[in-house]
């Protein structure tokens, strides 16, 4: 019995490992520790076992779940000049094309894509809101500002890259520290 | 976990009570059977994980918590050093015994509330 579990820790490990969802390997993992709390009782030291069961396999358990809720809802400001916002302008077509392709991304990468339209200035958001994207239209093109720690971003580069043409150019600039590059 | 599942409320609700007795025992008799202040204190603990998972609001005043946490942690160092300097399980073999429920009791309350402190830190406050 001690044997078949020790292997079944080497094949939930390796499960852990090589699984694509995050989710998937949260759960492989609290598995794994309940499978070594097992382990622990059979070689007599039920106090570590005890410890091993309550903290590996419930409360980290839980707090991983909780840090990967957080990670998914995915921000996107959209900054719009003030007259557009009056006459509704900018639900044309040609310029919602870069938001449905923002919403597949999100939808793609198992993320809850949250758009917000504003009107505040870029410095104003990037100080007192929690921002993924910032989406800035020009006459002519789009930029779309992110922070450069932000782990989705090349993914969104190569997903944007395969996409059909858009209408209207778009560039990706990353933020390195907050003031500096919004003054200009 | 922002939609909100009856069946799980329910199924923790039945089991609340059983977990803080659970806790409660291992605490007690940790002494003499596996278990004892950490354990035990870590299973009071997933009472308050259980707790947000019933019902995710925050009613728990941290600075509270806190509080006690500290005021444990200063009465097992009191307690420890009184027991070693005044001598007493050499007069009273029998009170041993006492030193160790004791200490267990102070030693889960501390770690109880540390963690529950870890948790509700975590879930409401920390983000991005």
């Amino acid at each position: 019995m001690l044997e078949l579990t020790l292997i079944l820790l080497i094949i939930l490990a390796i499960a852990a490992m090589q699984t694509r969802s995050m989710r998937n390997a949260v759960i492989y993992l609290g598995v794994f520790s309940l499978a070594i709390s097992f382990v622990y009782l059979a070689l007599n030291a039920p106090d570590v076992a005890i410890a091993e069961a309550v903290i590996g396999s419930t409360i980290a358990t839980i707090l991983y779940l909780v840090a990967l809720q957080k990670y998914k809802i995915f921000t996107i400001y959209y900054r719009l000049q003030d007259a557009e916002i009056k006459d509704e302008h900018f639900y044309a077509s040609y310029k919602m094309q870069l938001v449905k392709s923002l919403e597949k991304f999100c939808t793609k990468q198992e993320l809850e894509a949250q758009i917000i339209y504003t009107h505040e200035q870029l410095a104003d958001i990037l100080i007192k809101h929690q921002y993924a994207l910032i989406v800035e239209e020009h006459d002519d093109f789009f930029s779309i500002y992110a922070h450069h720690e932000n782990y989705m971003l090349d993914k969104l580069e190569v997903f944007l890259e395969h996409e059909p043409p858009f209408k209207l150019p778009f560039r990706i600039i990353k933020l390195e520290e907050m003031e500096s590059e919004v003054i200009e | 976990m922002t939609e909100h599942s009856s069946l799980l409320s329910r199924t923790l609700g039945i089991t609340f009570p059983f977990i803080i007795l659970f806790s409660i025992y291992m605490i007690l008799n940790g002494h003499i059977t596996p278990g004892g202040g950490f354990q035990g204190g870590a299973v009071m603990a997933s009472i308050f994980i259980a707790k947000y998972l019933i019902v995710p609001v925050k009613d728990i005043r941290l600075v509270g918590v806190q509080f006690v946490e500290k005021i444990a942690l200063l009465l097992i160092l009191l307690f420890a050093t009184a027991f070693v300097i005044s001598g007493l399980n050499i007069i009273f073999p029998s009170f041993s015994q006492v030193y160790m429920v004791v200490m267990n009791v102070l030693i889960g309350l501390k770690v109880a509330c540390g963690m529950t402190i870890i948790f509700y830190r975590f879930v409401y406050y920390e983000s991005r």
